[in-house]
């Protein structure tokens, strides 16, 4: 049966989005890239250049700082997103507002305001140090800013909405009558939690931490201003290459590298968002 | 540990003046009730007459403000859901999307932490109940509603409860199914010896399965016995109309004795019926009979005065065919008609509307109903 | 037009398709201004714009009718503006290294000074007077500290001292590779390379000898604001700073105390990019504002060196040496070498990629 393409028809809806989006942001994407990289040479030397800076102390070091900074942000923001989100989908009215709100507003204040008064809070002098310092729980102060402690404090605390938002929405899915039952049949309710709840969450638990690891793999600004001088991310490496050095080509290798995980994990996210689609069919 | 905890008991339940408020509101009020050990016990209402929270109450998923749930003798209202020992059946299943049948089926055991060798050979026995053997590796997304409900039950039973709590489990089914399902239900029940508390708001389903059935209407039971005895002889006019077709005429009472009362319409009738000692001369009433206890035939003649039966004479109006009874609506009054249901044996008895028809019923079969 | 010399590959190659979707936006911004006489400068925005509009833009706009029309961009992307030929600008006011950088891809016109009528070109500092850029006020890298943690009197008197940890311990700061210029210059005088024989720099020596103090710095800065922040904060007892964010830290009340001995000089300056639509106008304020009148008001409130000598007479104090009556810039410190950094920047990016994860 073949209908014709009416103007609602959801496909005909998007295409300006998607025209917008190819002409202003995909196309001089793939055209800088071509042009950074042929800049360098035949293709021979563009793969003996991007080579060597892949293979670079400081681009694997980069690599794996970031790897290891987003590893441990994405655990502790899920660690602690997967409560509050908890207390979200099985609460209502004022608290439920209130929760929410205290998570949400933050998301839409300056990032860079955010890690400032981050900088306040976390410095030798700043406020968790003097208030322990006073309460005499420590002699000296702690190093929470410009070391990885600080960056993750500053990453998780900016990343922390994406988790529970999509924690929460996975949540909500999942039929509060099931866990009733599993009561009902004889479950005390940390079993029910193991078996039938977080399981079900899971969904939720895979995209969000995707989403997280995404989005922290390319952060620059709170690692730059919140991290020590070897907290270096591989976006930091990409804004000093374009920013100080010029060094387009440079820049353009290390963001393909960055763009290619990127895209790996979104069509993980994609692939599992996709068979929680099947689940709930 | 309560006899109910050790699934030691007989599975005997009784509700002590039971109540559950939501602010002022008592949604359910003051129920009492004895559920005697093995019976299939219907609570039947219309939605909202708090026949599903009494459920929950019993199950523990509701508080009880007040009263008291005795369960074999013992007062089981502070005991949380999971010690209560109930098999569960819930309205949509609630079957674990994420576990296969087998699973699903093995849960109440491995949370009861039972050796794996006696899981897997009671799972087994329960899916053979219920007929599921070969879809132990599906998921509910695969199985039809009919087997959803069947694995919902397989789970309830598993674990040999004395007591099954079932909440409107086939709601969701359609016609046919549900009649098979009732009796495959009904079936399990009487084999297993279990005690069965069940919430529904389809009479034909309660009164086909149940033992007894209590019908309630804005938090109170109206009515508790059995399925004839409440069809028969229902106390309320709510529930004469609620439990199946039924003609309430109206009139005021005029003679009383002997348990019968004489009822007089306003056109004038006088109709026998049997009648409660609370019934007096003069006050306003109903008079109540079932359609498929009146007869119906062609007016030919006047009736012989027989003081056991009713005679009323009044036009066809109008005849519904509902395949194996014809529905026939007499006018025996302006503005009052009787409801006569025929079996569709034979060809039809009238050809043309407005035609005159003989109405008789047995004064026995109408219950005089105080408004 | 992308002839440049392919001696380092890639470098300072890019796309006019980037520069479109980048300049886009400025370009609806300008479009919208236009209205009639105007001059559009790009500025480093912020705090910067609102003194110089009070100071610079309004009079200006006074006495010649001609509306300032400011646009913040980043360097990559005026390299971007320029390179794709979307110039829209009039006038660039940036750091002297970022004016040489294009000038170097041959993106700026001469600075005609004989055609300046409100100013005297023989006033104007000959140690900013070049031929494609003009400084509009000095500034300089100095030693700063956190007059708490240090009495004023007490602080390192030298890099020699500051990398002196035995003598001054206490955590210290220096600016990031991301900066721009980290401070190889200060850590050869360390090491003991005199003032006037620091170029070219010995990149190796320099590292090594920012190796010994490394231990001491919880953090390299890279913005102005950063670098403040820490000091004030009392994050860093000391550090190098540049002398206008200490100075205006200073005013705003914070404890902070300035060492200008071996400091290094630095300029902002003006470059008229090639293209510009409003040439007559861009002469005009750079000549305009370059008055002894119009430098000192200016730069009162933005605490920096003019570049015109005749505004010595109204410069803050603070900024002169006491005992030469010059700026502190000419009677001790040495002039930062741009032409070395623009030849040698991502050699030193790459060196300081590797050392600061080492």
């Amino acid at each position: 049966m073949s209908k014709p393409r009416k103007f609602n028809d959801p496909a005909v809806l998007v295409m300006p989005a998607v025209l917008l989006l190819a002409l202003v942001f995909v196309g001089p994407l793939i055209w800088f890239f071509i042009q950074a990289l042929a800049s360098i040479g035949t293709p021979a030397e563009i793969v003996a250049h991007a080579w060597a800076i892949i293979t670079s102390k400081a681009v694997v070091t980069a690599l794996s700082t970031t790897n290891w900074i987003s590893l441990m942000v994405t655990l502790l923001v899920l660690l602690i997103s997967y409560p509050l989100a908890y207390y979200l989908a099985n609460n209502q009215g004022l608290r439920f507002t209130l929760v929410l709100f205290c998570i949400v507003v933050p998301y839409f204040t300056s990032i860079i305001v955010r890690t400032y008064s981050w900088m306040v809070l976390l410095g030798r002098n700043g406020i968790i140090n003097q208030v322990l310092q006073h309460l005499g729980i420590i002699d000296e102060p702690l190093a929470l800013l410009y070391t990885k402690t600080g960056v993750l404090i500053g990453m998780v605390y900016v990343l922390l909405p994406y988790m529970v938002l999509t924690l929460f929405a996975a949540m909500k899915a999942i039929d509060p009558s099931l866990m009733r039952a599993a009561r009902g049949l004889g479950a005390t309710g940390f079993y029910a939690f193991t078996r039938i709840y977080f399981p079900l969450s899971i969904h939720g638990v895979i995209s969000g931490s995707l989403i997280v690891f995404i989005l922290a793999i390319g952060f620059f600004i709170t690692p730059a201003l919140m991290g020590g001088p070897s907290d270096v991310m591989i976006a930091m490496l990409i804004e000093r290459s374009v920013e100080i050095m010029f060094d387009w080509s440079g820049a353009a290798i290390m963001s393909l590298l960055l763009l290619f995980a990127t895209l790996v994990l979104y069509a993980i996210y994609y692939r599992v968002t996709d068979v929680r689609r099947m689940m709930r069919a | 540990m309560t006899s109910i905890e050790s699934g030691q008991g007989k599975g005997a339940i009784e509700l002590r003046l039971v109540t559950k408020r939501y602010g002022k509101e008592r949604v359910v009020d003051s129920v009492s009730a004895s559920i005697a050990p093995g019976e299939f016990f219907s609570l039947l209402g219309p939605s909202g007459s708090g026949k599903t929270t009494t459920l929950m109450m019993i199950a523990g998923f509701a508080d009880v403000d007040e009263g008291q749930i005795l369960v074999d003798g013992t007062d089981i209202v502070a005991i949380p859901p999971q010690r209560r020992g109930f098999g569960m059946v819930f309205q949509n299943y609630a079957i674990f999307p994420h576990l296969s049948v087998y699973d699903n089926v093995a849960f109440p055991l491995r949370a009861r932490k039972l050796p794996d060798a006696e899981i897997r050979e009671r799972v087994g026995q329960a899916l053979e109940l219920v007929r599921l053997e070969r879809f132990a590796d599906r998921f509910s997304r695969q199985l039809s509603g009919g087997q959803q409900q069947r694995v919902a039950i397989a789970r309830a039973i598993v674990f040999q409860p004395i007591v099954v709590l079932m909440d409107e489990p086939l709601g969701a089914l359609d016609k046919n199914l549900r009649y098979q399902m009732q009796v495959e239900i009904k079936e399990i029940q009487q084999r297993l010896g279990m005690t069965v508390v069940y919430v529904t708001h389809d009479q034909e389903e309660a009164m086909n399965m149940s033992d007894r059935i209590a019908i309630m209407d804005s938090g109170r039971i109206e009515q508790v016995g059995r399925p004839a005895e409440i069809y028969e002889n229902p106390a309320s006019n709510f529930i004469a109309r609620f439990l199946g077709e039924a003609n309430l005429i109206a009139g005021t009472i005029e003679e009383v004795g002997a348990g019968m009362a004489v009822l007089r319409t306003a056109g004038g009738l006088r109709l026998r019926a049997r009648a409660d000692p609370g019934v007096q001369s003069g006050v306003q009433a109903n008079l109540f009979v079932r359609p498929e206890r009146v007869m119906i035939a062609r007016a030919e003649g006047a009736a012989a005065a027989e003081p056991a039966l009713n005679f009323v004479s009044g036009r066809l109006a109008q005849t519904s065919f509902l395949g194996n009874i014809l529905r026939h609506a007499v006018e025996i009054e302006p503005g009052v008609r009787v409801t006569v249901d025929v079996q569709n044996a034979s060809s039809g008895l009238f050809r043309t509307a407005r035609e005159t028809a003989a109405l008789t019923w047995a004064a026995a079969d109408s219950v005089i109903l105080l408004r | 037009m992308n002839q440049a010399k392919p001696a380092s590959p890639g470098r300072r190659k890019f796309t006019a398709g980037v520069a479109v979707a980048t300049v886009a936006p400025t370009m609806f911004f300008i479009g919208k201004a236009r209205a009639a006489e105007q001059v559009v400068v790009r500025t480093p925005g912020g705090v910067f714009d609102d003194v110089k509009k009070e100071t610079i833009y309004d009079p200006f706009r006074k006495e010649t009718g001609i509306e300032v029309v400011p646009v913040a961009a980043t360097t990559a992307k005026l390299m971007a503006m320029m390179k794709s030929g979307q110039n829209e600008l009039d006038l660039i006011d940036t750091g002297d290294s970022t004016l040489l950088e294009l000038e170097k891809s041959n993106y700026l016109q001469a600075i005609n000074y004989d055609e300046f009528k409100y100013t005297n070109p023989a006033d104007i500092d000959p140690v900013v007077k070049r031929k494609y850029q003009v400084g509009c006020f000095i500034y300089a890298m100095v030693l700063g500290y956190n007059t708490k943690a240090i009495k004023p009197g007490s602080e390192p008197k030298s890099w020699a001292e500051f990398w002196d940890l035995k003598k001054f311990p206490g955590r210290r700061t220096l600016p990031d590779m991301a900066s721009g210029t980290p401070s190889l210059e200060f850590a050869l005088i360390a090491d003991g390379v005199p003032m006037d024989k620091l170029y070219p720099l010995d990149i190796d020596r320099a590292f090594k000898s920012m190796s010994r103090i490394r231990s001491a710095i919880p953090k390299f800065w890279d913005t102005g604001a950063l670098s403040s922040t820490m000091l004030a904060d009392n994050e860093v007892a000391m550090g190098a700073i540049w002398s206008t964010r200490a100075a205006v830290a200073i005013d705003q009340g914070a404890p902070l105390g300035i060492m200008w001995n071996q400091n290094a000089l630095l300029a902002q300056a003006y470059g008229i990019p090639v293209g510009a639509k409003n040439l007559a106008n861009a002469k005009k304020f750079i000549d305009w504002s370059s008055t002894p009148e119009a430098q000192a008001r200016w730069l009162a409130k933005y605490k920096a060196i003019p570049v015109n000598t005749k505004a010595y007479g109204a410069t803050s104090k603070d900024l002169m040496d006491p005992a030469t009556g010059t700026p502190w810039t000419r009677s001790k410190g040495f002039l930062l070498d741009i032409n070395w950094w623009a030849d040698n920047r991502q050699k030193v990016g790459q060196y300081w990629s590797k050392w600061i994860i080492s």
